[in-house]
């Protein structure tokens, strides 16, 4: 087959049919990550016209430009949309667009999942905006705290949209970690070690692991709001045992780690970007890559910095002041081995480079600023000031936006396959760090001057008017900068000339296909022998193109690439992805129903939707796998390998462990909130407690532990091969589940105290839903394997439904014995 | 998984000590041990700090089984994060011995 045969006949395997029918089906990765990045941007303007009435509003004392319930609202949901929006969409659209280029891959573990997570992502942000359209988005401050949130003070569905809003679109940025660790871990070229990956993939690694940890306690939280608003069960309510802190550890717990989060790919873009402009490898990969590691794990030490002011023991501060000053280290290990790349290469002051430069200059005033809030007593004097205003400002735009945009300007030949028009890039820069520094520069004054943030008005007398009038023009001039960019790039759309291939001169293998990418990125797979390929070898691009790689051969239409052993890069299996769909969309869809079923208090309603999901969630898994055995396929280069339906440790196995590891963090969450209430909370003990309950929670216990039992026999049985006798170990192990269930619910029927009495019945009553929940889910993976073994889609080979079910089980188990001892243990100690 | 499990070893036992240290705060200053003398101290000054210590000792043990990895990264990750985490559980836990116990 020839290099054209070739690549029209992956075009017709890979590629998305054009039209509204494409746009609605379309699984693949370079689609999904586009669509990701301009609707971050389009959030990003909106947020951007936000901040700009806001300016307004604040330009002049006494100013009537806004009242305040319009402008509890502007700022809210200017932090809303650029913290949950843009930042992480945006990380996660470049995240999807360019990994499975840069690691040699033909598209993500998970496509479907993308578009599912993509959908998640419009339906939840577009409920946002339209909350704003409306007049009723959230007013609280984009952290939501209670007891402002609760329904005594926002009695309104403006709380409710933030709360449901975002936790759909949480799912998305939970979707996607798990997506992207996966990717990293196992669809990398054949040869590409760990420590030969590019620098990129670590960031982006690290900060998906990141995410898997630091959301659920977020989404944990807001559930337990919402649930406290609808249906009035009081975990925050401090009469009635619950408390506002709560909140804000829970909030605080995915806050924190999320400034990483963002900053983390950005300086993932630095570490790319910078050695090419530099004209130099990248000086201290392993010590970059220990930093990062250091950065994560410590990222989760910080969160009540957040929250010095609220009378927590002095040496409960001095652990989180420590740990905020001690992460600056690793940050500055970076910076350090960035200016060192600087140093030994010969730089070129190309655009790219220029944002960078204004990278280091406002990230750096703001890691600084950052050192002087994690000391206790100068946070007792700024806080909730706007100096924090600037700290945070100078932290994100500095840590995020600049490097993006640097980002941006290198790889924008790849998204469009056109160099840039000139100058223009540049007017835009100065305009932006000049309007950036006007704006925020001065606000460090303001604060510390005394003004606080949120308010909407202040009086002439104050002293802050010029400082605001000044503030005001700067983020005008950024958002005339910001506009130049926008022209800018739709200019190199439309109109620039075509760009020659790898315009910079780059190994990494991003650059070594045409721009813009094909469909299906390489026509054949590299051996990857170095963290360059492109270097070590300026012709791969044209052997990989002719053919002279992995996976060349193409067959029954399969959408394929190359698993390999997560540490060494040693070949594995092959993946067949699966195709376009429109199962990601409607699934996406029935999710909304429900987040809008909850959101307008149709409350027996969301039950439709959900039975929806649980029908969609069967139907996406059931559509994969086969009825026959493969075997072991050719792959090229005279090699061969089995597929993943038949391998260990194919995707569908990591991503099951990964969710379950995100789940973990969700119940520790929950533990966690529990354990606080009964020693931290104010009226404990409460008035009644758990009574009775013994024989059900004997039962639950029990039969959680029977069905962890029966699962793994299931298990065994299918590797045995004796299907029959497996199915039939697997209906009794879904028998145990359904016991559990039945047990959990006469335990919280007959012992527990209403959840509406008191936090502590409210939250054995949220420990119960939560075990009974997992019990459901390994009941619905026993029936799914019972029908799969029936139907022939299991084979001693084809085993890994029967290993994930058996997991689930597991999990369900282990959870179920852990809530019955929260739930029995005060009783036994009292 | 298990090279990044290796590579972080030091970093866990810092998170694992953090949380030992936050959770016997919460429930020495609930149960008032501030008020229990012991040894010329109080039961929560001794608890702290001798769990502090425990940790830095484990965090030293664990440097001198990271020096026994894999050559390469890995060593050097192991290494590194174990150091970092001797120093961790040091900075982040001194408050132990140095500041108010429950005020």
């Amino acid at each position: 087959m020839n290099t054209l045969h070739r690549h029209r006949a992956l075009t017709a395997i890979w590629g998305t049919p054009k039209g509204w029918r494409g746009t609605i089906s379309s699984v693949n990765h370079s689609d999904i990550g586009r669509r990701f990045i301009l609707a971050a941007f389009a959030f990003f303007a909106i947020g951007g016209v936000l901040a700009m009435l806001i300016r307004a509003q604040l330009a002049t004392p006494d100013s009537a430009f806004v009242g305040p319930a319009i402008y509890n609202q502007l700022f809210t949901m200017h932090g809303s949309i650029m913290m949950f929006l843009f930042a992480i969409p945006m990380f996660e659209g470049l995240a999807l667009y360019m990994l499975p280029k840069m690691l040699g891959s033909r598209d993500m573990a998970f496509p479907r999942l993308s578009a599912y997570g993509w959908w998640c992502y419009l339906f939840g942000g577009t409920i946002l905006i339209a909350a704003l359209a409306f007049g009723v988005a959230p007013d609280g401050g984009w952290f939501m705290y209670t007891p402002l949130s609760s329904k005594a003070y926002t009695p309104g569905i403006n709380a409710d949209v933030w709360l449901l809003g975002i936790t759909f679109v949480e799912i998305s940025a939970v979707a996607a970690a798990i997506e992207i660790t996966v990717s990293i871990l196992k669809l990398r070229a054949p040869g590409m070690r760990l420590d030969r990956m590019p620098l990129f993939a670590w960031y982006l690694l690290i900060t998906a692991l990141m995410m898997i940890a630091a959301f659920p306690p977020l989404i944990l939280g807001s559930i337990l709001l919402e649930v406290e608003r609808a249906f009035d069960w009081p975990f925050f309510d401090a009469a009635r045992g619950g408390s506002a802190l709560l909140w804000q550890h829970l909030f605080w717990l995915f806050g924190h780690p999320e400034v990483y989060i963002i900053f983390l790919p950005a300086a993932g873009v630095v570490s790319t970007v910078l050695p090419v402009m530099a004209r130099a490898e990248i000086l201290g990969y392993g010590w970059i890559v220990a930093a990062l590691l250091a950065l994560a794990f410590l990222s989760f030490g910080l969160w009540v910095h957040h929250m010095f002011t609220t009378g927590i023991p002095h040496m409960a501060l001095g652990f989180f002041s420590a740990a905020s000053a001690l992460v600056a280290v690793p940050t500055a290990i970076q910076i350090f081995a960035w200016i060192g790349t600087l140093w030994s290469g010969r730089p070129e002051c190309k655009l790219p480079m220029l944002y960078l430069l204004g990278f280091f200059l406002v990230f750096v005033l703001g890691g600084i600023t950052g050192v002087m809030l994690a000391m206790v007593p100068f946070d007792w004097q700024a806080h909730d000031s706007y100096f924090v205003v600037a700290h945070l400002h100078y932290v994100l735009v500095g840590g995020f936006i600049f490097p993006m945009l640097a980002g941006a300007y290198y790889w924008l030949p790849h998204f469009t396959g056109r160099a840039r028009v000139p100058r223009l890039g540049e007017a835009a820069f100065w305009l932006i760090l000049v309007g950036f520094n006007i704006t925020f520069f001065l606000m460090h004054l303001t604060g510390l001057l005394g003004m606080p943030r949120r308010i909407y008005s202040y009086t002439d007398d104050m002293g802050w008017t010029w400082l605001n009038l000044l503030s005001s023009v700067g983020s005008f001039i950024m958002a005339f900068g910001f506009a130049l960019f926008a022209i800018d790039v739709l200019l190199q759309i439309f109109l620039a000339r075509r760009s020659r291939r790898n315009p910079w001169g780059a190994g990494t293998l991003e650059w070594a296909m045409p721009i813009p990418a094909t469909a299906y990125n390489i026509a054949s797979l590299p051996q990857v022998e170095g963290r360059e390929p492109l270097r070590d070898d300026p012709e791969l691009a044209l052997k990989l193109a002719r053919g002279e790689g992995y996976l060349a051969e193409i067959r029954h239409g399969w959408r394929e690439t190359m698993a390999v052993d997560t540490t060494s890069g040693a070949i594995d299996h092959v993946i067949i992805l699966p195709g376009n769909s429109r199962l990601p969309l409607i699934t996406a869809v029935v999710t909304g129903g429900f987040f809008l079923s909850l959101l307008f208090g149709y409350y027996w309603f969301a039950l439709l939707p959900l039975a929806g999901v649980t029908a969609l969630a069967w139907r996406w898994l059931w559509v994969l796998g086969a009825r026959s055995d493969v075997g072991m396929v050719s792959i090229g280069c005279g090699q061969t390998a089995p597929i993943h339906r038949e391998a260990g440790g194919a995707p569908g196995w990591w991503g099951s462990s990964l969710l379950l590891v995100a789940d973990g963090t969700f119940f520790t969450s929950l533990v966690f909130g529990y354990a606080f209430l009964w020693v931290i909370a104010p009226n404990w003990p409460p008035p009644a407690q758990m009574d009775g309950g013994v024989l059900p929670g004997m039962i639950a216990a029990v039969a959680a532990l029977g069905g962890t039992i029966l699962a793994y026999r299931a298990h065994t049985t299918v590797r045995t091969g004796a299907l029959a006798a497996a199915k039939r170990v697997v209906l009794l192990a879904g028998g145990a589940q359904v016991i559990v269930i039945a047990a959990l619910i006469a335990i919280g029927v007959t012992a527990l105290p209403l959840p509406t009495s008191h936090a502590y019945a409210a939250a054995s009553w949220a420990l119960i839903i939560y075990a009974g929940f997992h019990a459901f889910l390994a009941l619905f993976g026993a029936a799914f394997l019972h029908a799969r073994i029936g139907a022939g889609y299991v084979s001693v080979a084809r085993s890994q439904e029967a290993t994930i079910a058996q997991m689930f089980a597991a999990y369900a188990g282990a959870v179920t014995i852990l809530v019955l001892l929260c739930l029995f243990l005060p009783e036994m100690l009292a | 998984m298990t090279m990044l499990a290796r590579a972080t070893i030091g970093l866990w036992l810092w998170a694992f000590a953090f949380m030992i240290l936050y959770a016997l705060h919460g429930i020495g200053c609930a149960l008032r041990w501030d008020v229990v003398p012991l040894l010329g101290g109080t039961v929560f000054r001794w608890t702290m700090v001798v769990t502090w210590l425990c940790f830095a000792l484990g965090g030293g043990a664990v440097i001198l089984w990271a020096k026994r990895a894999p050559e390469g990264l890995e060593r050097q990750l192991a290494i590194t994060s174990s150091i970092v985490g001797l120093v961790g559980i040091l900075v982040v836990g001194s408050p132990t011995a140095l500041t108010s116990a429950c005020l």
